[in-house]
């Protein structure tokens, strides 16, 4: 039986749990799991203090109000909550840098490191947002639903993840 | 539903969500970066195994009626064009955009860069986006679904699919077995190529 306080679970276990979310999410909020448009809905909040104009973008304004929008904001703070509460339950919480990246980039500089997370993340998200979703949106539940462009945008992104994954050094 | 309540909603939700993130070990980056260099397949399990239980619920969901489908409109040349730098972000980062935020709260301090970048980078599309959305963004094929395509009712097509994948997934099960892909501290790192091969050992390339 899975315990709280386990490492790690069955990937097919764990796996089928985060399939079962979409219930709540079709029946309660009207709309499929995904993560990457709170993105936009918080950058748009923090740039409107500096930049009220912003809210003049339709886009923009599109994901500032709206329940949907809070509903995916609150989501995706409550994965780092409940990321925290399953590592401290089974003693694996995290510090500093994972040690796959001396491996794959060769260096132990922080740095470096911190660099390239946020070039990976600024790529992650101007790609998720041309392609209207990410691996949660496309992935768990566009394929869930068998939307064909949500097949097509999921094997671009395993294209392009093995692609670069390629670049660094083999871990 | 009022915006207090579906805040409330999303962080029970989230805190699932991010608790069996967690547990499934998806979140580390060794997990992440090994299944895009094909040496660790404990994402696509964890991925396939989502999708299969995605189908069979939102199967249901359709077939009793409680639920209409919610898919995302095909636009060919996005969906291409986005996946592609999207996967490219993923594997530098060594996270997609909701398993940073389980870094996060797992403890790991380069996530707080990632999400910085992630930030950045919506918002350069959010002000970018008037210009991308006619050359880019517009037109493509609607909510373009399997089942409309073939004149097949939703529910049977994904109780089918969803066989098949599960059938898939006991044959990778079978392949590579997932207790032996945890690694030794859980995060899904396995002993380096040396140690493995140790004549195909690349010695000093200068690559990083």
């Amino acid at each position: 039986m899975p315990a709280f306080t386990d490492r790690a679970w069955s990937p097919y276990f764990a796996g089928a749990l985060l399939g079962l979310l979409q219930i709540p999410a079709f029946l309660l909020i009207g709309t499929a799991l995904g993560a990457s448009s709170s993105f936009v809905t918080v950058s748009a909040t923090l740039a409107s203090f500096v930049d009220p104009a912003i809210r003049e973008i339709e886009y923009a304004a599109r994901h500032l109000a709206g329940a949907k929008n809070w509903w995916q904001v609150a989501l995706v703070i409550g994965i780092a909550l409940g990321a925290f509460l399953s590592a401290k339950l089974s003693g694996t919480v995290r510090r500093g840098i994972a040690p796959v990246w001396e491996r794959a980039l060769g260096t132990k500089s922080p740095a470096t490191r911190f660099v390239l997370a946020f070039l990976g993340g600024f790529l992650m998200l101007a790609g998720a947002r041309i392609a209207d979703g990410c691996t949660s949106g496309h992935g768990l539940s566009g394929m869930a639903q068998l939307a064909l462009g949500s097949f097509v945008a999921i094997a671009a992104t395993f294209a392009g993840g093995i692609a670069t994954a390629h670049l660094l050094r083999r871990i | 539903m009022s915006i207090l309540s579906a805040v409330l909603l999303g962080l029970a939700m989230g805190v699932v969500f991010g608790f069996v993130l967690e547990k499934s070990r998806v979140f580390e980056p060794a997990v992440i970066l090994g299944q895009l260099q094909l040496r660790n397949f404990l994402m696509l399990k964890i991925f396939l195994s989502g999708v299969a239980a995605g189908l069979v619920v939102i199967g249901l969901l359709v077939a009793t009626g409680l639920s209409g489908l919610h898919p995302k409109s095909a636009i060919w040349t996005a969906d291409v064009v986005g996946g592609l730098i999207l996967g490219a972000g993923i594997a530098l980062a060594g996270a997609c955009p909701g398993t940073t935020l389980a870094q996060i709260g797992a403890g790991y301090r380069d996530a707080w860069f990632t999400l910085a970048g992630g930030l950045s980078g919506a918002l350069v599309f959010t002000y970018l986006e008037p210009v991308l959305h006619p050359v880019l963004l517009a037109g493509g094929a609607g909510k373009l679904t399997l089942d409309k395509v073939l004149g097949v009712p939703f529910p049977w097509l994904a109780f089918g699919f969803a066989a098949l994948l599960v059938a898939g997934l006991v044959a990778l099960e079978r392949w590579r077995p997932w207790r032996a892909e945890i690694g030794a501290n859980a995060d899904g790192l396995l002993p380096p190529p040396e140690a493995r091969a140790p004549a195909a050992a690349p010695v000093a390339t200068g690559r990083a």
